[in-house]
């Protein structure tokens, strides 16, 4: 055992977190399963209670800092040893030092996606295969990932959370028994931290025993054809990708039968070992799609909630909203319209050419030929990038530009010492790299689906709007999210990303029905795009928002929704974003509600009309002539 | 220690990307093989686990960018200076090796860069070899290859393409060859891959997870058992690994005497016709597939059923296709061209 750090809270005295435990001890028993994410909200003592893991397990916790650098986890140049000594001298990093050890990583969805695949692939194969800086190694580490997240923030790709064997939901205990002994805990633990620690001492170390019998125990658990066939069919019912989730499951679930001194694993083990393995590999895209056959050209599709389709199909004898019908009505208030039109789903209408909507030189026909649209290119912070030039250090670096190093010492090279190097340099030589990288960019579609929309087919309208939209993007490579809202809530629909193919059928299958929670929705965008830009540095982001800017749904109750709105709209300041607001509205009265939101979220403004690039420039011709 | 990996032989199923991989080291010049699929589905396990059955190759003994001394055309400057002195090149059978490639790779240890130790220590340049030259001759693996960076991509394009790599920054001037079988592996739901990077790849396979209960236990079951014991497992699976070696190997000797007549060279035009496939460069990776897998089957002659079994494998990732839409390989076509002719 290390020496016992006095002021870390002990494993045993946190309170609940049952399966956060169990994923916990899984991992220190069973060596085959090697990476644990904790998900829960602030304050659920995720962090405490993986901290506390090194005083049970006898192995030291390395902590990786959410902004490390590929240098300091992987390894890298030493600068100073290889000035020195005259050869390219490595300078081991973070991981090296985990071989044997438990490396943690705190609000792990924040840390560079790059860095952390490479850091997950590292940990799960034991090796790290390093090409950076002249630098050309492969050292082997067998280390166990813990990593905690807040899912408030923005959330990991499910790519990076199947390479998590395990995942634990955190939550906070219910009740105020539970909530009152939490906080007895803490007081005692923080007025004397060494006699708390003495407390729990023996709790402690029964722990640690049974989970040193436990992995003793573990070679000789069998697991019969049955449980592992139970295991399999469980992981094919949430729809888990690959094997990962299977191989899982077996895993964990001999290393519960070890936790519980059994040499055979019994069904419950199986059914606890599911919670923590398929609860993050659960599929929901094609829950949806299996059932439905060929998509007929019937314009309304049939919801998922029962209770509501009993409701529409009422309304339905009444007012038949056939969609011929539609067509021919005026626009009508939206009040009765918004029920009856609950949860259609519009196909996807004409597509065009879109001017370049995101430059703030408004309204100019974009030539995607000529010019590279917005994407720049920005001096890298870091060592990722293109080495453009080079130049003097401002403080210690440690991107070094070797070349232009060695050129600014040669002519210094006869008036200085040689002992045994051919070169001498000196401080003063030292260049640095400058790095480029392509500015990525990141544009988030916020897409009004409330019923308001779905008059006279204007949903499909705005569908073949973001649809084009979505194409430029493709050309572009942008990332692309897209985050729709109606009835009461708004919700992210597909997290951004490069690939354009999901957005198309989650664009092509998003149902349209509902009141327009436009102020639920700016405050959700608010958060996500806050925590995804933090985890994006350097990215300019966009919210295109598609609406009307009729708000209906108050925050409050009883306050005017589009005040809200105005109001939330003005103090909205996420970072690196920029708004963009493309009024959806149609009709002979144009409501001003979608421009004046424009203005207080300091964005710009189009009519969908005017993102038609050929449509601009007919009527641009039409006006010089 | 070296790390065991899972034996190739052991692999449940997923019977396109073993041949697209197998293919490719019976003829390096089908242009490598793009594996794209959901995640968990054993595509890295594949790739690596093919270290322990690829065939032997000759390599110029110590050069450090591997040259073949039976490519007198394709040298690096060392073994060409040696060359023209009248030396002879030393020659040394080698297993050929897949050689990884690093996300967080740097430009300069891609492409090669100055030797600081040798500048330090004798003020001399001298080039030092990067992962491209350790490639020349071997399988260069690229894991999540879409998440790559885009410089790093132009560079492995440039020497994919040329077979050579050209080396021009930091004050040094240098050339020497790279022929690599390329193989990537990505999942789609991550980004898509460069449409000039795509083209770069001879093969595609999209991989699916079995559905079905049986194969998935038994996945589980090996992977497992592997996992409890790997060197006991591996020894069990050492014989037929070495077969599949030996059939390789044997596939490679044969392949310059696998001959297709003209109902195949028509078979083939018409399959990349009728799929709306221009340039040539699909016609001849389909033959080059075609013949590959003949000498697999230990055949001397290519016939349809070769054309079945690699058509796929060619042509799904050419067919043109809108960015919006699915793509979806069409066997009955296929058939019905097969059968035309």
């Amino acid at each position: 055992m290390p020496p016992v750090d006095l002021r870390s809270y002990p494993f045993s005295a946190v309170y609940g977190m049952d399966d956060a435990k169990r994923a916990l001890q899984c991992v220190l028993v069973n060596p085959n399963i090697r990476t644990v994410l904790i998900r829960g909200g602030q304050g659920t003592a995720k962090t405490v209670l993986a901290r506390s893991v090194g005083r049970i397990s006898g192995k030291r916790i390395i902590n990786i800092p959410v902004n490390v650098s590929e240098e300091q986890l992987f390894g890298g140049m030493d600068i100073d040893s290889t000035i020195k000594e005259g050869r390219a001298v490595m300078q081991p990093g973070l991981l090296s030092r985990a071989d044997g050890n438990i490396v943690y990583v705190d609000d792990v969805n924040l840390m560079d996606q790059r860095i952390l695949m490479t850091l997950l692939n590292s940990v799960l194969e034991g090796k790290v295969v390093l090409e950076r800086e002249g630098i050309s190694a492969e050292y082997s580490t067998d280390t166990m990932l813990i990593a905690t997240m807040n899912p408030v923030d923005s959330d990991v790709s499910p790519h990076i959370l199947d390479r998590f064997d395990l995942c634990a939901y955190a939550s906070i205990p219910e009740g105020e028994d539970g909530k009152a002994e939490v906080l007895r805990r803490n007081i005692e633990f923080q007025k004397d931290p060494a006699a708390f620690v003495e407390m729990y001492r023996e709790d402690e170390e029964k722990l640690a025993a049974n989970i040193e019998r436990s992995r003793k125990i573990l070679p000789l658990v069998s697991m019969s054809d049955d449980l592992i066939g139970v295991s399999v069919e469980l992981a094919a019912k949430v729809l888990a990708d690959g094997h990962r989730g299977d191989i899982a499951m077996v895993n964990t679930s001999k290393a519960l039968a070890a936790l519980n001194g059994r040499d055979e694993v019994m069904r419950k083990d199986v059914e606890e070992a599911a919670m923590l393995c398929l609860a993050h590999r659960r599929n929901y895209v094609q829950e949806q799609e299996q059932p439905d056959p060929p998509q007929e050209q019937e314009p309304e599709e049939q919801e998922q909630e029962p209770e509501d389709q009993e409701q529409d199909q009422e309304e339905n004898d009444t007012e038949e909203p056939e969609d011929q019908e539609q067509e021919q009505q005026p626009p009508p208030p939206d009040t009765d319209l918004q029920q009856l039109m609950d949860d259609m789903v519009f196909e996807i209408g004409d597509q065009f050419k879109v001017i370049d909507y995101l430059n703030d030189g408004r309204r100019k026909v974009s030539r995607t030929s000529a010019k590279k649209g917005r994407r720049m290119m920005v001096e890298s912070s870091d060592s990722s990038g293109r080495y453009a030039r080079s130049r003097i250090p401002q403080d210690r670096t440690h991107d070094i530009a070797f070349d232009a190093t060695v050129r600014a010492a040669a002519p210094y090279q006869r008036t200085r010492d040689h002992t045994d190097l051919a070169l001498n340099i000196q401080k003063q030589d030292v260049r640095e790299k400058v790095r480029e990288m392509r500015a990525g960019c990141t544009i988030l579609f916020l897409v009004d689906a409330s019923g308001s929309l779905g008059v006279r087919k204007r949903m499909s309208a705005v569908k073949g709007a973001v649809l084009s939209m979505l194409r430029d993007s493709y050309v572009k490579r942008d990332r692309i999210g897209m985050m729709a809202f109606r009835r009461s809530s708004a919700e992210l629909v597909l997290p951004p990303t490069r690939s354009v193919e999901y957005s198309y059928r989650k664009l092509e299958e998003m149902p349209t029905g509902g009141k327009t929670p436009l102020a639920e929705a700016l405050v959700t965008v608010n958060e996500y795009m806050t925590s995804y830009s933090r985890s994006h540095e350097g990215e300019m982001c966009y919210i295109v928002l598609i609406t009307d800017g009729r708000a209906n749904v108050p925050l409050s109750e009883g306050s005017d929704a589009n005040e809200e709105v105005l109001k939330l709209a003005q103090d909205m300041a996420i970072p690196q974003v920029r708004w963009v607001v493309i009024d959806a509205s149609s009709g002979f009265i144009r409501f001003d509600n979608a421009e004046r939101l424009a203005e207080a979220l300091e964005g710009t403004y189009f009519r969908l009309e005017d993102l038609n690039a050929e449509r601009l420039a007919e009527s641009v011709r039409a006006v010089i002539q | 220690m070296e790390k065991l990996l899972f034996p190739f032989v052991s692999i449940v199923g997923q019977e396109d990307m073993k041949r697209a991989l197998l293919l490719n080291m019976i003829d390096p010049s089908i242009g490598g093989a793009l594996i794209k699929g959901e995640k968990g589905t054993a595509k890295s396990t594949t790739v690596r686990s093919l270290a322990k059955i690829l065939p032997c190759r000759e390599t110029v003994e110590g050069c450090p960018f591997n040259c073949d001394p039976t490519r007198p055309d394709m040298l690096c400057p060392y073994c060409a200076e040696k060359l023209a002195k009248g030396e002879k090149l030393e020659s040394r059978k080698v297993r050929m090796r897949v050689v990884e490639l690093p996300l967080s790779a740097t430009e300069d240890r891609v492409a090669g860069t100055l030797d600081i130790e040798h500048v330090l220590k004798t003020g001399e340049k001298k080039f030092e070899p990067g992962v491209l030259a350790s490639a020349n001759g071997n399988l260069l693996y690229v894991d999540e290859v879409n998440l790559l960076d885009d410089h790093i991509v132009d560079l492995l394009l440039d020497s994919a393409a040329m077979g050579v790599n050209y080396i021009e920054r930091e004050g040094v001037s240098f050339s020497h060859p790279s022929r690599f079988i390329l193989v990537g592996t990505m999942n789609p739901e991550e980004g898509e891959l460069r449409p000039q990077l795509l083209d770069r790849f001879g093969l595609s396979v999209d991989v699916k997870g079995d559905k079905d209960t049986e194969l998935r236990m038994e996945v589980v079951k090996r992977r497992i058992a592997f996992d409890m014991d790997p060197s006991g497992y591996t020894k069990q699976c050492q014989a037929e690994t070495d077969a599949m070696r030996e059939k390789v190997t044997k596939a490679r000797e044969n392949l310059p005497k696998v001959s297709a007549d003209d109902s195949i060279i028509k078979a083939i035009v018409t399959v990349t016709t009728s799929f709306g496939i221009d340039g040539h460069r699909a016609d001849i990776t389909m033959m080059k597939a075609a013949k590959a897998n003949a000498a697999l089957e230990g055949r001397t002659e290519v016939t349809k059923d070769d054309i079945r079994a690699v058509a796929s494998l060619v042509l799904s990732h050419r067919m043109r296709r809108r960015p919006f839409e699915e793509s979806a390989f069409d066997t009955e076509e296929l058939e019905r061209c097969l059968q035309s002719i």
